[in-house]
């Protein structure tokens, strides 16, 4: 999947982005002049208050929506030259998206959840099922591969989109709030599951938290305030 | 810079047959429009085709070179009309005829062996056999030998009436009618409805014409048949007959219809028809498709959140239009099926409550199908565009 390794150093790399919107006739700026490099491989927890623009930064470098200035590579793809479909094939290939609120498609079984990922990429649905069990496997839920999401418990659901944003072993997780909506047992597991694969697979882990616990597990620890953005214990 | 293939065939029908399975109720009143729409246009396309079989079979056996006159009063007048005519000086003044003969018909029961049915009785002449087409299944037909005879030739379903399985009606039997009995000389074959005739065959006592006046005592020329010789025009030897046989008469005209105005009369007619179901058929699959489109738009936004998911993990704005256009095509195509199936049954009822042999048209179900599979396609556009240019951001935005 990593076949076109970038030039430059980092993986992702952000210089001067800035975003706003018109909304209601007033302008509102919600990050100005973000300037951040992630290597391959690193850890990093994105933190800060509500309505502080992690999200619409974590948005930004999930390629879900588009700077308004400023300059972003990502694996070597310049993004403000990209197409949308060259967008939609990054994030299918290179990108894992773990949210809040789990996001999985209740119509779709565990199963078929996790090969979705795999079907935008022209594999066919037999291979893209064997390799989505395997996934399932890897996170302990093979033996719930038929059922659907809602006939799984929170942590169960948690741990089935993060084998769909693994099984197109991409090279980044962004995980917005993994473990907000779970119990403090299940979120340790999860966290576990997720720095695991960061330790292990050297996939790139960005975490939108505003838990203190969590961030303290990651290596980097960015700061959002006010749409600046800020790295603690790196200056 | 990506290594892209379109999805493959497997996972497209998979995501097709996920999405028909959980389609909702709603659906399914949208469909009926469809439905509706689909049988009407293969209803049509198959009672149109039945139509025009059923009357290249009246035309298969009347022919096209048969010419009906009637006699209609002139003016007030209730003169009888006569009870003979000299068809042969008609013959001899209008070249191109081959065969000629007068009918007149007079109905009443049959008795034969106690059983008893009623018939038309026809007194005529012997040329009426070619000019009608009528076929002798047993014995002859009446011959100008026989004009003082009480002899008869009987049409089929009319032998079929009087015999019993244990006592046919055979050729040399005696029928009554009123006081006089009737020798059958001849038995005819079966005869097709012919629709342009005066007198249908088959329910039909041929016997000769100066003997009506045994069982009615003012016999009257109804009709005289004309069949014209191989290649004339109709339009002609229909004028010159009529002037031929008006020279004969002081109180009646002469009305002969030639068949071919008569034809084109009935395909004016079937064809108002068809554009009336056509009209029918296009109105409802409007209406269909509208209601289909509904339903997308419907489908589209309470699956924003979906579609957003689906851009996140990699779906091109393509893959999102044709996930939904599949969808407005897979339910507009299980529409189509039952409006083929309804439609179908429309067109046989239509064909037997009119008396029809039910054909399949080979254009009624592609055609039928295949303008409800487009107009499907062409209301499902819309919605589907509309979903894929969602922003990823916008569609994973909660509300």
């Amino acid at each position: 999947m990593m076949t076109d390794t970038p030039a430059q150093p980092g993986l992702i790399c952000l210089q001067g982005i800035g975003k706003s919107y018109q909304l209601a006739g007033q302008h509102l700026s919600i990050l100005n002049d973000v300037c951040l490099s992630i290597d391959r491989g690193d850890s990093c927890g994105i933190l800060g208050a509500s309505g502080s623009g992690k999200s619409t930064l974590l948005n930004i470098l999930g390629l879900l929506d588009l700077p308004n200035c400023g300059q972003y590579h990502f694996a070597g793809h310049d993004i403000f030259n990209a197409s949308p479909d060259d967008l939609a094939a990054i994030r299918n290939q290179q990108i894992g998206f773990v949210f809040q609120s789990f996001n999985l498609l209740p119509r779709l079984s565990a199963l078929d959840n996790v090969a979705l990922p795999l079907s935008y990429r022209g594999v066919s649905r037999h291979e893209s099922l064997e390799q989505a069990l395997c996934m399932l496997e890897q996170v302990g839920l093979a033996e719930r591969a038929h059922h659907r999401p809602a006939d799984l418990s929170g942590g169960q659901r948690q741990r089935l989109a993060i084998a769909r944003a693994l099984v197109g072993k991409p090279s980044v997780i962004l995980a917005d709030e993994p473990t907000g909506n779970l119990d403090s047992t299940t979120a340790q597991e999860i966290m576990d599951l997720l720095l695991a694969l960061n330790h292990d697979q050297q996939v790139t882990l960005i975490i939108v938290t505003h838990d203190a616990h969590i961030a303290e597990r990651l290596e980097r620890k960015i700061l959002v305030r006010n749409g600046a953005v800020h790295e603690a214990g790196r200056l | 810079m990506s290594l892209r293939v379109e999805q493959s065939l497997s996972q497209l029908l998979h995501e097709a047959l996920v999405s028909l399975r959980t389609l909702g109720k709603r659906s399914v009143l949208a469909l009926l429009g469809i439905v509706i729409g689909s049988s009407s246009v293969v209803a049509l396309i198959n009672i149109g085709h039945n139509a025009a079989v059923d009357a290249a079979m009246i035309f298969k056996d009347m022919g096209t070179d048969t010419l009906v006159a009637q006699f209609p009063p002139k003016g007030n007048s209730n003169t009888p009309m006569r009870a003979s005519l000299d068809l042969e000086a008609v013959r001899r003044s209008v070249p191109g005829i081959a065969h000629i003969g007068a009918l007149s018909v007079f109905g009443g029961p049959i008795v034969f062996h106690g059983r008893t049915t009623n018939a038309n009785f026809v007194g005529t002449t012997a040329d009426i056999k070619d000019a009608m087409r009528l076929v002798v299944r047993d014995g002859r037909f009446l011959s100008s030998f026989d004009a003082s005879e009480t002899y008869g030739v009987i049409g089929d379903q009319v032998a079929q009436a009087l015999s019993t399985p244990g006592d046919p009606l055979k050729l040399g039997d005696r029928i009554r009618i009123n006081d006089y009995l009737f020798l059958v000389v001849g038995i005819l074959h079966n005869q097709p409805r012919a629709m342009l005739m005066p007198v249908q065959a088959n329910e039909s006592l041929f016997i000769p014409a100066e003997g009506m006046r045994r069982i009615f005592p003012t016999p009257q020329i109804g009709n005289v048949i004309i069949r014209a010789a191989p290649g004339e025009n109709m339009e002609r030897i229909a004028h010159d007959a009529a002037s031929a046989l008006k020279s004969q008469l002081t109180d009646h005209d002469v009305d002969i219809q030639v068949p071919q105005q008569m034809i084109d009369g009935m395909t004016r007619q079937s064809r108002t028809f068809a554009y009336l179901l056509l009209a029918l058929g296009a109105i409802s699959l409007v209406g269909g498709g509208v209601g289909v489109m509904n339903v997308m738009l419907m489908n589209v936004s309470e699956r924003r959140r979906e579609i957003g998911i689906r851009m996140a993990l990699g779906a091109r704005q393509r893959d999102i239009r044709n996930l939904f256009l599949l969808e407005a095509v897979t339910l507009t195509a299980v529409g189509a099926l039952c409006g083929a199936v309804l439609g179908m049954t429309a067109a046989w009822l239509y064909a037997w409550l009119s008396g029809w042999a039910f054909a399949l048209a080979a254009g009624a179900l592609p055609l039928g199908v295949g303008s409800t599979l487009l107009v499907g396609l062409f209301f499902g556009i819309y919605p589907a565009v509309a979903a894929s240019r969602l922003q990823p951001v916008e569609a994973l935005r909660d509300e």
